[in-house]
């Protein structure tokens, strides 16, 4: 793949990061084109999450600079990024279960300007990707299954319209079959809609294969990037997170 | 089929034999040996052999029949099926108790004109319903575990006091005034506790609370202390008095002055308030911003992953709860013609929060039951004298016990599809459902 001659959706440059006196992020370098899904892939505590977090403003970047679109947007508030149309679906999900998956998916659309046409049709494109939130409409988000609730923090992460998606493990905890509908439905919506899509993964196998390209994370620094396909063939990727737990 | 799993006779006669001897050991002493002071001040003594037997009787009959009474009931967790036909009365009931309640609560002067106890009783219910309504808004709906509530219902109350005796503001223009005033601390307290949640908040909270109180006490000028305000003057029908005078509205109307015309008025008076209560928490639940309180109950780290301002939602939830405590305060002082610190605390706080707990957080009907039951039962157990406390708390465990979620302890959902639509099969391609 080519590198675009547009200047990148997201631009990171040399962000760094702490909780208290733990630093995260040490100086990552990354860059999101538009219409591109690109997976960040690591072990666990190796900054993923917080780079995503860090990007949405909490915590905040010590130093560095985060640019969307051309503007940056280190220092601005959390609910004005959200405005901006950079949308997440947060690790472990996080829906509301005692609302109902209505009230869920309209949430999301509350943060931003969103008119009731665009509601509307957001509600109707996520059910055209996840009908199955369309039967669980009035049940409590917390009666859903796993997998569903995945569907519906997605869901309700598309519902302000995002230009960036953000994705913290999306396959967390779910059966591979299940998963792997996930991924469906992330590819379908970056090839009909070109949604660009930041995948944080620890199933690098399928992060990979479905994303364009890659970046690797250790310890708070980008190590390796690269296509997706390129990061699969390298030696290093499949000893570390394809093949690592069945070598004993 | 019960005779098969239930133990046998002499298991229950085991059973109640046990619990007899040990009530026996118990009451031995405390009830069977009573000591007095004899006409020369020594201590003699005197047995109560009957009353001892009378109890032990009793311990055995009781234990024969919760025995009876656990084996008719099934074990703990046995699913019980309910006849569909009394689920659906009870369904029809329960859409009814509502409107039922509310046309009640309107004819309630009407039925009882010459009950002035019923219709004082009545304001009574009205007012802690509307705080009641009030804080579940912070609580019920926000998720912010309030316990310095009776704060912003002092602050009405003094609103309205002060500005009335010193300015002679009416009633009309001091309401809204003491709902703004309130609001406006329930702003003040919300910014400190932001960053706060459940038991750090509660304190804080708690704290509040007593600070209020305590400024009211001791800034004597203004407040005069712990004597109060006095002279507090009655409300007005839109400028005219309830009162004897010539131009009072008895006189206008040209009916017979009795005082209880200013006891319905009031009546009337706080259930419009406490309903204006309930009319904008149903609408302020269907729009965003309700709906981030509730969303920030369930998770404030999602709230902020959706880039909802949770600093905004967290200050509204407080201003609105507050507002709602102020005008129910300046009610109050209305009603009283006098306020004193005494009647601002921790205990009415306690009061309203459990009101809100057993009704079921943030359910509306569920807090004017509960209102009703609290204040009512309390009453109604005023017979009892000194036990009153204690049957209450019992009622209370009792309740929590079967109904660990409160009254009403299900969510009305508030978004709803306007046409059921069904998508078409061309639109389901991917993500197989």
């Amino acid at each position: 793949m080519t590198a675009p001659a547009k200047a990148p959706l997201l631009a990171i440059r040399s962000l760094r990061a702490a909780y208290g006196k733990i630093e995260a992020l040490k100086g990552v370098n990354l860059e999101i084109n538009a219409g591109e899904i690109v997976a960040l892939i690591g072990a666990n505590g190796a900054g993923k999450s917080t780079l995503m977090m860090t990007i949405f403003g909490r915590p905040r970047a010590r130093s560095g600079q985060i640019e969307f679109d051309g503007r940056d947007i280190t220092a601005v508030p959390t609910h004005e990024i959200a405005r901006l149309r950079i949308a997440q679906s947060p690790e472990g999900r996080r829906i509301f279960p005692r609302m109902s998956v209505a009230e869920n998916l309209q949430m999301g659309a509350d943060a931003t300007d969103c008119s009731e046409a665009d509601r509307a049709s957001g509600l109707e494109r996520i059910f055209a990707l996840f009908p199955r939130l369309k039967e669980r409409m009035t049940q409590r988000g917390g009666t859903l299954s796993g997998g569903e609730q995945q569907m519906l923090a997605i869901g309700r992460a598309l519902m302000s319209r995002p230009r960036l998606l953000m994705l913290d493990e999306p396959s967390l905890g779910l059966a591979p079959l299940i998963a792997r509908q996930i991924f469906d439905a992330i590819r379908t919506l970056n090839r009909q809609d070109g949604l660009t899509v930041l995948i944080v993964e620890q199933n690098a196998n399928h992060a990979l294969k479905l994303a364009h390209r890659g970046y690797v994370m250790v310890n708070g620094l980008i190590t390796l990037s690269g296509t997706g396909s390129e990061l699969l063939q390298r030696p290093e990727i499949r000893a570390a997170y394809l093949e690592g737990g069945r070598r004993h | 089929m019960q005779a098969s799993r239930a133990p046998g006779i002499a298991f229950i006669f085991k059973k109640a034999l046990i619990s007899a001897l040990v009530a026996l050991v118990l009451f031995s002493l405390m009830i069977g040996v009573r000591t007095e002071a004899g006409p020369q001040g020594l201590l003699v003594y005197e047995t109560r052999f009957g009353d001892l037997a009378a109890m032990v009787a009793a311990v055995f009959g009781g234990s024969i029949v919760v025995e009876l009474l656990r084996q008719w009931w099934g074990p703990v967790g046995t699913i019980r099926v309910v006849p569909p036909q009394v689920t659906s009365t009870l369904a029809v009931a329960g859409r009814w108790v509502a409107p039922v309640l509310l046309v009640f609560t309107f004819l309630v002067p009407v039925i009882f004109y010459d009950q002035r106890y019923i219709l004082d009783l009545g304001i009574l219910v009205l007012t802690y319903v509307m705080l009641g309504w009030g804080l579940n808004v912070v609580v019920g709906l926000a998720g912010l575990l309030d316990l310095g509530y009776v704060a912003f219902y002092a602050v009405g109350a003094y609103s309205y006091a002060l500005l009335a005796t010193n300015f002679g503001l009416s009633f009309w223009v001091c309401l809204p005034l003491a709902g703004i005033l309130a609001a406006f601390w329930g702003v003040l307290l919300g910014f400190p506790v932001l960053r706060l949640r459940g038991d750090y908040l509660a304190i804080v909270t708690l704290a509040f609370g007593e600070i209020i109180r305590l400024v009211i006490i001791n800034w004597q000028s203004l407040t005069g202390g712990p004597n109060g305000v006095s002279g507090i003057p009655r409300p007005t029908l839109f400028g005219i008095p309830l009162d004897n005078s010539d131009n009072g509205l008895a006189a206008l109307l040209r009916i017979e002055f009795s005082p209880t015309h200013r006891i319905v008025f009031l009546f009337y008076l706080i259930l419009a308030l406490a309903l204006l209560t309930n009319w904008v928490t149903i609408r302020l639940r269907r729009l965003p911003i309700g709906r981030a309180w509730e969303a920030l109950r369930e998770d404030e780290v999602a709230c902020r992953a959706l880039g909802i301002n949770t600093t905004t939602t967290k200050l509204t939830a407080f201003a609105t709860g507050a507002m709602f405590g102020g005008f129910a305060g300046a009610f109050f002082a209305t009603r009283q013609g006098f306020i004193s610190p005494e009647s601002f605390t921790f205990q009415e706080s306690a009061l309203v929060l459990a009101i809100v707990v057993l009704g079921g957080m943030g359910s509306q009907l569920g807090v004017a039951l509960a209102a009703l039951a609290m204040i009512g039962g309390f009453e109604l157990f005023r017979g009892l004298d000194q036990f009153r406390m204690l049957v209450f708390g019992m009622a209370m465990v009792l309740l929590m016990i079967w109904r660990p979620r409160g009254l009403i302890g299900h969510r009305a959902p508030t978004v709803f599809l306007e046409r059921n639509q069904a998508i078409s099969s061309d639109l389901v391609k991917e993500g197989h459902g």
